[in-house]
This record gives structure tokens, C-alpha cells and sequence, in this order.
């Protein structure tokens, strides 16, 4: 039972940061067809961010969390007036923007390597203390990263479910033109959504390295884990992606009590190589992508 | 009711480089129902997504009630007016019936009518009524093209055009189609229609205009048409 407990905790964490990058990669597959490698770097932004305000500007803690969440809304806008709006309506899109972005996550990283050093601060974001239940000391901030998370994915869900900026963000992902000729400024949506995917990056970022510590290139492992749920889920697939994100993280954190933390990330890949050998495209076999 | 409701003045237009369009003049009455035939891939929908914005033009312009639409996006010529319900069946395939409808009331000057307006589509089309909260893209061919038309129907505007309503539907549901259309003649609604089976619409319409190539070979009265033995011939087979 401890061990169950252990696992089911553990599991829910690295299942909530997961999901949070994941959703944020999904939704801007979903609506703009474009993968985005600076997702990684957006986080890792995020995270130093939070540090930087609340020990160099002595932030409550709080306020850290929000000032990063509100440095992603910024850098996501300026990635769509920057770069992005040049980009999405010309030919080869989808390839060309992967190289962009990839070149825009490097100058990311060394910025912040600058600005910063390699030094592995660790993340004030951080409730301090735990309690026992039955025997498995669970950490508050556990807790805190389960809450925050699952809070940012609800109010995800509800703004695309329930506004009329969430069905215009998925009316857009599901046919540009009608959306278009329904009166949507799908140029305005693509901002919107990339400043959403930034705000949930830099929370993410945040999150993430209040457990481990923050390093320039931190955003390097939970891109890579989104692009497995991603695939796995089917990308584009944002309902999907949450599932895939909660079951891969107990999946990880299963592996990692019973065979020891180094198995964790083959045991994912062999999984993603399995689960494409059997469903192509994706767990929940959605053929047509970009479904939001 | 002085000067027309849409113009297009020698309008060109293409894809990348390619030229499509080449010279199209023509003028739409507020109230008119015009039909342009003519044959398949030829421009007649190229046409309508100039109008609408979806191409841009390459020279020329088109003029929507005295103001120029040239240098605007499709999202800003729907505010205008202009409503295009595009060929094929572009819906929201994972949306439900009632969402994709709802969509079509997007612009914030129709929204806050938005259920008013769900209350006539369903009227017209009791099948969407009955199909409210199905996913889209369950629907049937005939369903999709009447979501497609009620979603255009949503948005209201002045000027609605309907790209080959008929396309790839059983001849039956074609009826239903039609029925619906003839209606907006006589609500005097403004309606350009494209189609090429052009039989369908010879009583409907005030106006045919005839691409053939990129450009307008004829234009002129449905009455008129059927004196050009050779164009009947050639276009209308016989």
C-alpha cells in the first residue's frame, strides 16, 4: 500500500508538469501546424524568471509565479510578431518553422546562460515541509505543482470549451477558412494562442524546477517528454494529451521505484516505439490531426 | 437603390503566379439573384474567393456598397457583409452541430442575436434541430451542406454566396436544397450562386453570367440565354 501511495504521488507530479507542457505544445500544433522547439526554452525562461523576482527583486512568492507566467505571455506575443507572422502563410511552414525555432531555443538558452551562469540555482518557488500518509512522506510542494497544474488545466479546458476565444481557437485549428469566412481574425487567434502556450510553458517551468533544480538547459527533457505524449496521445489531440500525460507519469514513476530511476526514460521510449508500432497515429487512433 | 450592391472592376486573380481570373467586370443589384455557370474548373470559384477575400487580387477591384474591399482579409469583408459559403462541405468537424452553427454568428454584431438566428436555421432546416449536439463530422452529406448554408445563413450579411450547393448530393436531398434556395428569391435576399448544372437554376435567376476560361464569355437575362443556340450548345449541352 505504501508503495502505492509513493507511486500514485510521484506519478501525479511528473503527470501534472507533463501535462502542462504538453497542452501548451498541443494547442499551438493544433492551430498553427507548427512544432514548437522553443517550448523547451520558453519554460526554462520561466522558471528563472520566477528566481530572479522573488531573490533579486524579493517577489512574494506568489507574485514570482505570475511575473513568469506573465514573461510567457510576452515572449510567446513576440515570438508570433516576431518571427512567426513572417512565416505561417508562406510555403513549407512546417519545416521551415521547426529550424526557427530551434535556432530561437539556442539563442534562448545562451541568454539565459548569460544572464545567469551555469550555476544549478535552486527554485524559490517552494512550500517547504510534507506530511505522512501511511508511512510515504509526501512533500507540500508536491502538492502545490499537482494543484497549480491541474487549476491551469481546468481553466484551459473551460476557455476553449466555454468562450467565445475558445471556440474561435478551436474553430480556427479545425478549418482556417471557414473559420475565416465566419469573421475570425485568425491572425489574432495565432497571437492569442501563442501567448497562451507561453504562460503555460513558463508556469510548467516553474513548477518543474521547484523539484529539481534550475539549469540553462532544463527545458530540454520535458520537451522531449511532450513530444512522446504528443505522439502518443496523437498530436493535436489536447483532451488526449492529458490522459496520456497522467498515465505516462505513473508509467515513469512506477518504472523508477521498481528498477531504479536511470530505467524511467528508455522504458518511455520503448513504450512510444511499441505504441507507434500499434497505432500509428496515436493511443485514441485520430487520423486527422489538428483536432482542438 | 442607386448604384449596385457589389462591382467588381477588371478584376485579375490567380494562384502563385498563376493566372486564373483575367478581366472580370461585372455588377450585382441589392435584391438580385445572379447565377454564374460555366465549366468546372474554369474560375467560377475562384471568383467568389476573391470576392470573399481568401485570394488576394492580383489587379482591379472589387467595390462592396460604394467602398473599396481590396486591401482587406476575408475576416474584415464578412464584417462588411459579404457571407461565402464555401464549396465542398468546410465544416467544423469536431464541433457540434449546434457550435459550428454558432460559429457562424461569430461577428459581434450578430452574436448577441445568436439564438434568434439558431431558431430560423433550425426552422428551415429541422434536420440540424434534430442533430444539435451530434459531432459534425457524423453528419451526412446532405446534412453537412445544409450545416454549411445554415452556418452562412447565421451570419446574416447583405450578400450571401453559395459555391454548387448541389455538389455530390443524391438528387433528393438536391430538391431539398433547392427548395430552400428558391426561398431566398423570394425573401429577396441578395444571392449569387455558383452551379453548373445550370438547369436547376435557369427560374431562379434574374441574371446569368457565363465563365468560361477565366473570363466572361456572356451575361445577360436566363431567356436571353436560351436564344444563343450555340452557347446553350456548347455549355448547356444542348
Amino acid at each position: 500500500m505504501d508503495t502505492f501511495v509513493q507511486i500514485l504521488v510521484s506519478g501525479l507530479t511528473l503527470g501534472a508538469m507533463y501535462a502542462l507542457s504538453t497542452i501548451a505544445l498541443s494547442l499551438v500544433w493544433g492551430s498553427l501546424n507548427m512544432l514548437n522547439m522553443a517550448q523547451g526554452a520558453l519554460l526554462t525562461i520561466g522558471g528563472y524568471i520566477s528566481f530572479a523576482a522573488i531573490t533579486y527583486l524579493g517577489f512574494p512568492l506568489f507574485l514570482g509565479l505570475v511575473t513568469a507566467a506573465g514573461t510567457g505571455v510576452l515572449l510567446g506575443l513576440a515570438m508570433y510578431f516576431g518571427i512567426i507572422r513572417f512565416m505561417f502563410e508562406k510555403d513549407g511552414f512546417e519545416t521551415n518553422v521547426i529550424i526557427a525555432t530551434i535556432g530561437l531555443a539556442m539563442m534562448m538558452e545562451n541568454i539565459v546562460l548569460k544572464a545567469f551562469g551555469a550555476y544549478p540555482f535552486q527554485q524559490p518557488f517552494a512550500v517547504d515541509g510534507g506530511f505522512r500518509l501511511l508511512d510515504v512522506h509526501i512533500p507540500y510542494q508536491n502538492l502545490v505543482i499537482i494543484g497549480v497544474s491541474v487549476g491551469m488545466m481546468v481553466a484551459t479546458a473551460w476557455l476553449l470549451g466555454h468562450t467565445r476565444l475558445g471556440r474561435a481557437i478551436r474553430a480556427t485549428a479545425q478549418s482556417r477558412e471557414a473559420a475565416l469566412l465566419n469573421g475570425v481574425p485568425v491572425r489574432r487567434i495565432f497571437a492569442q494562442v501563442l501567448a497562451l502556450s507561453g504562460l503555460l510553458a513558463a508556469v510548467s517551468g516553474v513548477m518543474l524546477s521547484s523539484i529539481t533544480t534550475l539549469a540553462p538547459t532544463m527545458g530540454y527533457d520535458p520537451l522531449l517528454k511532450a513530444f512522446i505524449i504528443c505522439v502518443i496521445a496523437g498530436l493535436g489531440n489536447v483532451a488526449g494529451a492529458l490522459y496520456a500525460a497522467f498515465l505516462l507519469g505513473m508509467f515513469e514513476a512506477g518504472v523508477q521505484y521498481f528498477l531504479g530511476v536511470r530505467f524511467g526514460f528508455p522504458a518511455l521510449l520503448l513504450l512510444v516505439i511499441i505504441a507507434l508500432i500499434w497505432r500509428p497515429y496515436g493511443v485514441f487512433n485520430r487520423r486527422k490531426v489538428a483536432r482542438l | 437603390m442607386t448604384g449596385p450592391l457589389l462591382e467588381l472592376v477588371n478584376v485579375h486573380a490567380g494562384y502563385q503566379g498563376r493566372s486564373v481570373l483575367h478581366n472580370i467586370s461585372l455588377t450585382i443589384p441589392e435584391g438580385s439573384f445572379t447565377t454564374i455557370i460555366g465549366p468546372n474548373g474554369h474560375g467560377k470559384t475562384t471568383l467568389l474567393r476573391c470576392i470573399s477575400g481568401l485570394i488576394p487580387l492580383s489587379e482591379g477591384d472589387v467595390i462592396f456598397d460604394d467602398a473599396p474591399l481590396k486591401n482587406l482579409r476575408a475576416d474584415q469583408i464578412v464584417e462588411r457583409g459579404i457571407v461565402h459559403v464555401p464549396q465542398g462541405d468546410i465544416i467544423y468537424p469536431d464541433m457540434t452541430v449546434r457550435d459550428n452553427l454558432l460559429m457562424g454568428a461569430y461577428l459581434p454584431s450578430v452574436s448577441a442575436d445568436a439564438d434568434k438566428l439558431l431558431g430560423e436555421v433550425h426552422r428551415i432546416f429541422p434536420r440540424l434541430a434534430e442533430r444539435r449536439n451530434q459531432i459534425a463530422s457524423t453528419l451526412s452529406g446532405g446534412e453537412r451542406r445544409m450545416l454549411s448554408i445554415g452556418r452562412g445563413l447565421m451570419t446574416g450579411g447583405r450578400l450571401l454566396m453559395i459555391d454548387e450547393p448541389s455538389l455530390g448530393l443524391a438528387p433528393v436531398v438536391v430538391d431539398q436544397i433547392y427548395e430552400v434556395v428558391a426561398d431566398f428569391k423570394k425573401q429577396k435576399r441578395t444571392i449569387v450562386l455558383v452551379e453548373e448544372n445550370a438547369s436547376r437554376v435557369m427560374e431562379l435567376a434574374d441574371a446569368i453570367i457565363l465563365i468560361d476560361n477565366g473570363q466572361i464569355v456572356w451575361q445577360g437575362a436566363p431567356d436571353e440565354l436560351m436564344t444563343h443556340t450555340e452557347i446553350v450548345e456548347t455549355y448547356l449541352g444542348g
